[in-house]
């Protein structure tokens, strides 16, 4: 599975209710040491309710520059929440999604936990 | 420890990129010699343009250690970004086409013998200074060389003009017998070529390859500062031999050769052969930073490994899109078509591609996990947001521009 699998895949809850799409994908860095860093392990996708476009990076933390471009995508992403993978219980296969109508979709478990997205 | 005259060479080279390429050197005397004066307002906006995003994106290189189309692959995800990479390619790649016809027509200029011949000479020579040279040495010479066509500000003033004269065509305002429309459309194509996205995708690799560190963030902001205006004044210099000769004459440009009709007025076979040497330098100086920049750009969405600081075969990919490019650029000028009229088209790819690079330079340069102490103050981030506003409606301009006056006519 590669990134792209993920990001801009629609999400659903257990019972098929559209929450929105995944945005971003939230990384943390304790694996075994790698090359240069610990090894990356997936902690979790960013879901935004209203659109697929990229939040820039807000979501992490509470910078409002540049006016006007922070306080639009903020207001275009409300509602924004991360979701830990331990909460998702199932992502589209890597074939699925290619044809139009296709309904690959990321599935949370029952009582998933939607958390802040700041850092 | 370096001179202060090579510090800014990158500036300058970067510079040439955008306000002296081939298509922009010929636009120029175009513009001069249809206008007079009466567009360099536009050369200066544009000049401030580029110097707010090139300083950001040199700011963002020298902090975080991270190129312009990194960022933007981060920040707008793949399918955005890939949607900037198609477009920014596009543009580059165009203007390479420009750049190498450019080259085989300067030295035409120089030898008589015809650009078609020359057009594989100097696509191999571009591709020998990318796959041996080193980049420091690259950017000082053709920097330095390029600085020979300072002939044509040299020019302005042997022509000894009217300077009232002078003075009065550069209030904006649209010549008796040339159309509004024809006057915005070159206005616009003026503005995009001052602020042509690939200027930072080469300024910021360029630091990264200069391995700018946060003490260097005084050698940025030294190179944007006198590599674009100085980019500008050039191109206004350009405008004003040929508004001053070549417009009262009535004599229409539509080729490189005649840049140099002014010069050989003004000071003779020895200042033509000067700026035969700058034109060489500037088209060679323009190919070298698209041709890098079709690399950069490819290689930093698609995370392969960059830099001419890597030996070849340790960034293999970097190296094989430059030469593809090259090979498409001889390809499609083998087949007769004129270099300079193939960079008009890439006006429709900017209208994508500006935006879509200037938006994410400007939020990581406010983001303090990126930049730390180092984020934008009030007054660029003003500067930022106008000219993106500004970017855009140019942008949304340019394409029916084009069409309605069939490319300036």
């Amino acid at each position: 599975m590669i990134a792209s699998d993920l990001l801009d895949v629609p999400v659903h809850d257990d019972a098929g209710a559209q929450l929105g799409w995944v945005v971003d994908l939230r990384f943390v860095l304790d694996g075994a040491p790698d090359a240069y860093l610990a090894r990356a392990r997936l902690h979790g996708l960013v879901v935004s309710p209203r659109t697929r476009t990229s939040f820039m990076g807000f979501e992490r933390s509470s910078v409002r520059h540049p006016w006007p471009v922070a306080p639009i995508l903020r207001w275009w992403h409300r509602g924004a929440f991360l979701v830990h993978w331990p909460d998702v219980a199932r992502v589209p296969h890597p074939d699925e999604g290619a044809g139009p109508g296709d309904d690959a979709a990321v599935v949370l478990r029952a009582g998933y936990t939607a958390y802040e997205p700041g850092l | 420890m370096k001179s202060r005259l090579l510090t800014v060479a990158l500036g300058i080279l970067t510079a040439i990129g955008g306000f002296l390429d081939a298509g922009d050197l010929v636009t120029n005397a175009v513009v001069g010699s249809r206008f007079g004066l009466s567009l360099a307002w536009v050369v200066v906006v544009g000049v401030v343009g580029i110097c707010v995003f090139a300083h950001m994106s040199g700011k963002v290189a020298a902090v975080s250690g991270r190129a312009t189309f990194e960022i933007i692959r981060e920040r707008l995800g793949p399918t955005t970004a890939g949607l900037n990479l198609a477009a920014s390619l596009a543009v580059t790649v165009l203007t390479l086409i420009a750049e190498v016809g450019g080259i085989a027509l300067a030295l035409q200029l120089a030898s008589s013998v015809d650009h078609r011949l020359w057009v594989p000479v100097a696509a191999l020579a571009v591709w020998l200074v990318l796959w041996r040279v080193k980049f420091n040495l690259m950017e000082n010479v053709t920097g330095l060389l390029g600085l020979a066509l300072v002939g044509f500000a040299v020019a302005v003033f042997l022509l000894g003009p009217d300077w009232g004269d002078l003075a009065a065509q550069l209030v904006p305002q649209v010549p008796v017998q040339e159309s509004a429309a024809v006057y915005w459309y070159f206005a616009v194509a003026l503005f995009g070529a001052a602020m042509t996205p690939y200027e930072v995708f080469f300024f910021s690799s360029g630091g990264v390859e200069d391995r700018w560190t946060v003490k260097d963030l005084a050698t940025s902001r030294l190179n944007v500062l006198v590599g674009f205006p100085l980019g500008g004044l050039l191109s206004i210099s350009i405008a004003a031999c040929a508004a001053i000769v070549l417009l009262p004459a009535g004599i229409q440009v539509d080729s490189m050769s005649q840049l140099t009709l002014p010069i050989a007025e003004a000071g003779g076979t020895l200042l033509v052969a000067v700026v035969i040497v700058g034109l060489v330098a500037a088209t060679f100086g323009a190919a070298l930073e698209t041709a890098l920049s079709t690399g950069y750009t490819l290689s930093q969405y698609l995370g392969w490994s960059w830099g001419k600081f890597r030996r070849p075969v340790h960034a293999p990919r970097f190296h094989l899109a430059m030469i593809l490019a090259l090979v498409v650029a001889v390809g499609v000028l083998m087949t007769n078509v004129d270099p300079i009229a193939v960079t008009e088209y890439s006006v429709v790819f900017s209208a994508v591609a500006l935006p879509l690079t200037y938006l994410p330079i400007l939020v990581v340069a406010n983001d303090p996990e990126y930049m730390g102490e180092h984020v934008n103050g009030r007054v660029m981030n003003l500067l930022g947001t106008v000219y993106l506003v500004i970017l855009v409606v140019a942008a949304l301009a340019a394409i029916p521009l084009m069409i309605a006056t069939e490319a300036g006519g």
